[in-house]
């Protein structure tokens, strides 16, 4: 059962269905609901994503229906038509994807048949039900890729066995999937893999409209995107593999290695690729040397966010840093099986190791887990975390106040940087990582 | 009706027939049909906003306070965005500890749809008073809860007397208004209500009258329309002439809000933000008004403080406060006026500040080609002849639009400007043509009186001096409407009832 929750991390189904389209090069979103959804829904996104912004068909120019109490008591399918007519006429792009609000879900629109009108006339218009009770952003994200691996991609194009599709990124939910994105697909492109990234600024629609032809999808996640992934299967013939968000020298080695093994990429590359991208890493890192072990730069790790990045970034302390991560949250709203999914993926870290886990939305409910936790410590000097480091989001900043711990945020909402393309993924992402982890700690001297 | 009785508050096309839709000159908009003109449509239209945020915005800055947005999970997601500005807003203001403001999703969910989220909200009230012991609890209606029915006042009224903590509740679902303004009005009724008229020590006596020799107190409205600066400003203007000032109601608490009933004068700083607040504390209290009238630009700060100085017999001290500002700030902006002589403006902002600022522009010799105002009401129309009058009759072209930056590209396009000041989000619009850009309101800067006559001088001519960032980014920018969009009339989707 569903509780209240302070200060969300995420916006609803709508948000997150929003945000993606926004991100596609030359898609532009139709919002079918009451005047404030949509600015709602990328208002909080586009601050609380490293003050993504906005460009030219969302924000306040994301076409919208504003429907009002007439519509809500007589029905808005007539003044949805008119909108999409007159997007079409006005708005420039090569795809308009018709999403809607709470509302107009429970009004019940019947918006698949006004859509399925402009269709027949062979317009490129798709749509989805994204009506913001029905979950979070993630959810949202899910049933926007259903409507276009549905309704967008074309069918029946022949396999390209070199060329793969990236899943599982909700923009600003991952504050850096622009960069982290590109990043992969460098490192891919390093062993002759294709990879389709749909959701940067240099992506060409027809990638995505072609994204069938791809022979592998690779989902970043264990729960978001998957459901996008299966439909994508049964549609189109491509399987899937969920993997977690490669960062830092160890877990994207072994990505690397996974993945050529199931591309058939050649040996002598891939050795070679990881060779030279592990030495960008170390080489770099290897000066560091003397400031890491004088200074004792070894934390506790409290990890905070979403079911990628906990993964993700305990992996990436406990790996490659060497600290010992502590305790972790899961903020999303996640159901029974993808929680455990999220469990499963994390014992796959050491059992020493192992940070303990927990699923909560609430940050102020963290903080109490947290304490409950750190009650349990025999210690007598109240201190059994000492030094401790929080990697979470701008949210988190009281909680690691109160343990005195460093603080770095890297989860969504991020209000004190502006994101472009930095990025956490690879091995350069996990150089990233460390170099701004580190720098919270010489930032006083 | 007014604000006291208003079980919910009417939405502004109703309350003062305010219109959203309508372009064409300056020169006509005195002369349209009010019930015509609110009734306009636009057969495309961009995202709004709705009530909520305005609304939001207002009450996430009352301090110690839970604000709870009963809906689903995405209503209040903005808050994020207005955190950031409140947080500065309390550095500005020297509380740089001052707690984040603190607010609650009811998360309601596909299964509260069908059974309703009354229990929801009543839970959450409650757990919400115990664990965080707010001073105020506000709770939001938005638009889910309100189609499926939940009774907002019958959880409220159920709960208050369980708890020992003022209990404010508004109605702003996005649906039932297209005039977003109408958030205003509902905070304040929110804070009225909550603070004064169920306030558990019930409204606060009416004042006597000032006893001889005492300093007239005067509330000063401040909503989202002045940064610190600006306050500071007014209240060193209005100190000069032996006037003391309460500011409020953003940032205030119950007890500040409680002493605006015993001011003796009532100062809006923007008649479209106040006149609900204003109304009411003039009938219930008796407490006089100024409303028609924002202090930025020489004429109008003139007419401000000599309206006020009135109410108290303090026009001699007003005026010689006047003579020295203006003899004081024209020598400060004398090195300036050169650079701005005949420099073409556009504004864009609500509509009186849009009005106000394009008369500071003229004062500064320069000439208002285009305006666009987020929605028209009364309080603005005679300010466009005004404006007109000032540039010897010429006319410009307005747009009457709730953003629709469809419409402001199309139109600056036609109207070429050389300079844009808009308001936040309105900016980039003309900075991606390449325009040089200025912030017609951050809450860092001065705009009223006459520090801000001085700093808005000052800005235009830097922007003007070097625009290179807009200028190389409209090189770099692609273009998101058809080209057939910009040989049509900017309004051309505009219906309007009597056409
Ligand atoms: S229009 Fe309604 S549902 Fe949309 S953000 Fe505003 S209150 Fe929420």
């Amino acid at each position: 059962m569903s509780t209240h929750i302070e200060r969300p991390r995420y916006q609803c189904a709508l948000g997150g269905a929003l945000v993606t389209i926004n991100s596609i090069e030359r898609a532009v979103a139709i919002v079918h609901s009451a005047p404030g959804c949509a600015a709602s829904a990328d208002g909080a996104a586009t601050v609380g994503g490293g003050y993504w912004g906005t460009t030219l068909t969302d924000g306040r120019a994301t076409p919208s229906t504003n429907i009002l109490e007439r519509e809500v008591i007589f029905g808005g399918e007539d003044r949805l038509a008119e909108q999409i007519a007159a997007t079409l006429e006005v708005v420039d792009a090569d795809v308009y994807a018709v999403i809607t609000g709470c509302m107009t879900d429970i009004i019940g629109d019947d918006v698949r048949a006004v859509v399925g009108e402009f269709r027949k006339h062979g317009k490129p218009v798709i749509v989805a039900e994204t009506g913001g009770f029905k979950g979070d952003s993630t959810v949202g994200a899910d049933f926007i890729w259903e409507a276009i691996i549905t309704q967008f991609v074309e069918k029946g194009l022949e396999k390209d066995p070199k060329l793969v599709n990236l899943f599982g990124f909700v923009p600003a939910q991952d504050v850096f999937w622009r960069g982290n994105l590109l990043e992969i697909k460098r490192l891919l492109g390093l062993l002759g893999i294709k990879a389709n990234t749909f959701l940067t600024p240099f992506d060409d629609l027809k990638d995505l409209k072609e994204a069938s032809r791809a022979s592998l999808n690779i989902v970043f996640s264990d729960v978001h995107g998957v459901k996008p992934a299966e439909v994508f299967e049964f549609t189109h013939g491509t399987p899937f593999v969920s993997e977690p968000l490669p960062i830092g020298p160890t877990a994207t080695e072994e990505f690397l290695r996974r993945i050529a093994a199931q591309l058939k990429v050649d040996d002598e590359t891939l050795e070679r690729v990881i060779a030279d991208e592990k030495a960008y890493y170390y080489r770099f890192i290897n000066p560091l040397t003397d400031l890491f072990t004088d200074q004792d730069f070894q934390r506790f790790g409290v990890v905070i966010g979403n079911a990628n990045y906990t993964f993700a970034v305990n992996r990436f302390i406990a790996d490659d840093l060497g600290w010992i991560p502590y305790f972790t949250a899961v903020t999303d709203l996640l159901n029974e099986e993808q929680k455990q999914a999220v469990a499963k993926r994390l014992e796959t870290i050491p059992a020493d190791l192992r940070p303990k886990l927990i699923f909560e939305a609430d940050t102020d409910r963290i903080t109490e887990r947290l304490n409950e936790q750190l009650a349990q410590e025999d210690d007598p000097y109240g201190t059994p975390i000492s030094p401790a480091f929080v990697i979470g989001s701008n949210l988190d900043r009281p909680l690691a106040a109160g343990l005195k711990a460093a603080f770095w945020g890297v989860s969504y909402p991020i209000t004190n940087r502006i994101v472009t393309d930095q990025f956490y993924a690879g091995f350069r992402g996990g150089l990233h990582l460390v170099t701004e982890l580190i720098s919270v700690l010489v930032s006083n001297r | 009706m007014g604000l006291k009785e208003d079980k919910i508050v009417p939405g502004r096309e109703e309350r003062v027939a305010a219109c959203m839709a309508f372009g064409g000159c300056a020169s006509g908009i005195g002369k349209q049909d009010k019930i015509c003109l609110k009734n306009n449509e636009r057969g495309f239209s961009q995202a709004g906003l709705c009530q909520l945020l305005p609304t939001l915005g207002m009450l996430l800055t009352l301090p110690e306070t839970a604000v709870i947005v009963h809906g689903a999970i995405g209503c209040g997601s903005t808050g994020f965005g207005m955190n950031t500005s409140i947080r500065l807003h309390h550095l500005l203001r020297g509380n740089p500890n001052a707690k984040d403001s603190l607010w609650f999703s009811t998360n309601l969910d596909e299964s509260d749809v069908v059974h309703g989220g009354e229990q929801r909200l009543e839970e959450t009230i409650l757990a919400v008073n115990e664990k965080y012991k707010p001073k105020s609890i506000i709770v939001m209606h938005t638009c889910t809860p309100s189609i499926i029915g939940d009774d907002l006042v019958g959880v409220i009224e159920k709960v208050r007397p369980l708890i020992d903590t003022s209990l404010l509740y508004s109605h702003c679902e996005g649906f039932k208004t297209k005039v977003w303004a109408t958030g205003y009005d509902v905070a304040f009724h929110a804070m009225v209500h909550g603070f004064i008229e169920k306030d558990k020590d019930g409204p606060p006596p009416k004042k006597e009258g000032r006893k001889p020799g005492e300093r007239p107190i005067v509330n000063v409205i401040n909503l989202a329309s002045m940064g610190k600066p600006d306050e500071v400003e007014l209240e060193r203007l209005l100190n000069a002439i032996g006037i003391d000032v309460v500011i409020g109601p953003n940032f205030a608490d119950r007890e500040t809000i409680r002493r605006m009933t015993q001011a003796d004068l009532t100062v809006s700083v923007c008649p479209t933000h106040d006149d609900y607040l204003v109304h009411y504390l003039n009938t219930e209290y008796g407490i006089p008004c100024v409303l028609k009238d924002m202090p930025i630009g020489l004429e109008n700060t003139r007419r401000w403080l000599l309206d006020i100085a009135g109410n108290f017999g303090l026009e001699n001290e007003a005026l010689a406060l006047i003579e020295a500002e203006e003899a004081k700030v024209k020598k400060g902006v004398e090195k300036y006026l050169p650079a701005l002589k005949g420099i073409k403006v556009f504004l864009s902002a609500g509509e009186f500040r849009a009005l106000v600022t394009g008369g500071l522009f003229q004062e500064l010799g320069m000439e208002i080609v285009g305006l666009r105002s987020y929605h028209h009401d009364d309080f603005g129309t005679e300010f466009y002849d005004r404006l007109i009058e000032a540039q010897k009759g010429k006319d410009f072209p307005i747009d009457i639009a709730n953003f629709q930056p469809f419409e402001l590209v199309n139109l600056l396009k036609k109207v070429d400007p050389d300079l844009f000041c808009g308001h936040v989000f309105d900016n980039a619009w003309a900075a991606r043509l390449g325009y040089p850009t200025i912030t017609i309101f951050r809450i860092f800067d001065h705009y009223v009186g006459y520090r801000g006559f001085y700093e808005v001088a000052k800005k235009a001519v830097r922007n003007l001096r070097n625009h290179a960032f807009n200028a190389k980014l409209s090189q770099n920018v692609p273009e998101a409407y058809r080209k057939e969009w910009y040989e049509k009339s900017p309004f051309a989707y505009i219906k309007s009832e009597a056409a």
